[in-house]
């Protein structure tokens, strides 16, 4: 057993260089620690690159190793991808936040992962490097291969940084969950949009919600049925119904029913849709939120 | 199970141990040091009772990879009494009532003093949200949110 604190990128790309199963990234370790601990860990949260939250050229960049606490607590996120605030807000507990990732969240690859889905909706890019230096940027809906089990290898690859384009004016995001209770517990449902409004109407939309697959999963169907529609009360419920219908989602004994799952999605949806055209509208009048 | 050296501070003083770097640095606190004032409830995360400060953050040492304190500061409840005295957040806990089997108290204690680190005047919100990883069985939290807030008066009127 040998537990490594990597100090910079490099050194953490040579620890991979071996290509060795065995070898695991780990960052927070609140995913980890808990299943089976493998043989050598390379801990890359202590990475200045990996940790830093800055605007680059118009672009939001978040160090996958920034913790949920940091990324909730970042003015320049909550101006620019308030839905990520929000998702980063409600996971876990205080303690979970302090040292649980963005990365981390994303890599576990939990179907309802809150940042995950936050992320997917909001657009970002994950930035990954292997251990041989080639570096790549892929969707972070990509990032999944089927139920938690993520397409990055966690032994070879290293994801760095997220990229977002920050939402503009008349542009607007919000995240909203639904849980046994308000703290320390996992999401039944969570929805997630960022849309952006013309005149009142609604001219571009992304829309996610999970547990429905995999991956955070886009709600193709209820982003066609309110495209062009105007920002208002008979569009949220079209979309409540439309999302409700739209999703194949499972249920569970211990959790919840299909059919109360399915309920919740659409309720989530339509509840992330009038906060994301709330903060569109207050962002076309000016002010950033 | 190989040993690695680990070196970090512990209550403000320099610590080296050889230890599993997978084993939990709440089993190398109690194990290892004898700080048995932190407490194993759930042992994954869902209780706050092994919470202590890794670099003045509330963090469950349940979840915490020994190996990943190296290089770091560790405070625990023992460092509270260190010089046989009471600090003002315990004095607060006892005057408010807000210990009765007293399992979950060292956990909220700790969470208190990282909030408390952060935001001398809390108000009433943000005293739940800072106690919102720890349960308490017995008291129905009132009380704890009550002697936080009686330890920050207590602390800065200091
Ligand atoms: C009590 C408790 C409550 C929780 N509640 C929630 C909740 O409400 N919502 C929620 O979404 N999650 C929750 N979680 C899950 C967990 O805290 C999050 O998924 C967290 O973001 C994981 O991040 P980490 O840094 O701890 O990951 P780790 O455990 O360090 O890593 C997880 C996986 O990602 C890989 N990895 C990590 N970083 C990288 C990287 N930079 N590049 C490549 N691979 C990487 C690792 O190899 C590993 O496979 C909870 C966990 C606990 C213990
Ligand atoms: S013992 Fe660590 S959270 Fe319960
Ligand atoms: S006092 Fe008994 S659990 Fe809190």
């Amino acid at each position: 057993m040998s537990y490594r604190i990597a100090k910079n990128l490099d050194s953490a790309l040579e620890a991979l260089k071996e290509k060795d199963p065995a070898t695991r990234i780990v960052a927070g370790a609140t995913d980890l620690f808990l299943q089976e601990m493998p043989a050598r860990l390379v801990d890359v949260s202590s990475i200045e690159e990996l940790t830093a939250i800055e605007e680059i050229d118009n672009r939001l960049v978040i160090g996958a190793a920034a913790t949920h606490a940091r990324a909730a607590a970042s003015e320049l996120i909550k101006g620019r991808a308030a839905a990520l605030v929000e998702a980063c807000l409600q996971v876990g507990s205080p303690q979970v936040r302090n040292i649980g990732t963005l990365g981390g969240n994303v890599v576990n690859a939990a179907p309802a992962a809150d940042a995950a889905v936050a992320l997917v909706a909001l657009g970002a890019k994950a930035v990954l490097v292997d251990s041989s230096g080639v570096w790549r940027e892929e969707a972070v809906a990509r990032l999944y291969s089927s139920y938690n089990c993520s397409a990055l290898d966690g032994c070879t690859e290293l994801l760095v940084r997220f990229l977002i384009e920050p939402c503009g004016q008349g542009e607007g995001s919000a995240f909203r969950r639904f849980a046994a209770r308000k703290a320390l517990a996992l999401p039944l449902a969570n929805a997630a949009a960022r849309l952006k409004l013309e005149n009142g109407m609604i001219a571009s939309l992304s829309l996610v919600a999970a547990p429905v697959g995999p991956a955070p999963t886009r709600l193709i169907g209820t982003e066609a049925a309110i495209l062009g529609k105007p920002a208002g009360e008979e569009t949220w419920l079209l979309a409540a119904e439309t999302a409700a219908e739209e999703v194949e989602v499972r249920g569970s004994l211990l959790r919840c029913s299909a059919a109360y799952r399915r309920h919740l999605v659409g309720i989530l949806t339509a509840d992330a849709l009038r906060a994301a055209a709330r903060r569109a509208a207050v962002s076309q009048s000016g002010s950033l939120t | 199970m190989e040993k690695e050296l680990i070196k970090f501070m512990l209550n403000g003083e320099p610590v080296e141990v050889y230890n599993d770097p997978a084993s939990s640095l709440l089993h190398l606190l109690r194990e290892k040091f004898s700080l048995t004032g932190t407490k194993e409830g759930c042992g994954e995360g869902e209780c706050g009772a092994c919470t202590v400060l890794l670099d003045d953050l509330a963090v469950n040492s349940c979840l915490i990879p020994a190996g990943k304190v190296n290089g770091r500061s560790v405070e625990t409840i023992e460092a509270l009494s260190k010089d046989g005295g009471v600090d003002p957040i315990q004095e607060a806990f006892v005057e408010k009532g807000a210990v009765q089997c007293g399992f979950c108290t060292p956990g909220m204690v700790m969470s208190a003093r990282a909030l408390l680190k952060q935001n001398p005047d809390p108000d009433p919100e943000e005293i739940k949200m800072a106690i919102s990883g720890n349960l308490c069985r017995c008291t129905g939290y009132k009380q704890i949110e009550a002697a936080i807030l009686l330890a920050a008066g207590k602390i800065n009127s200091k």
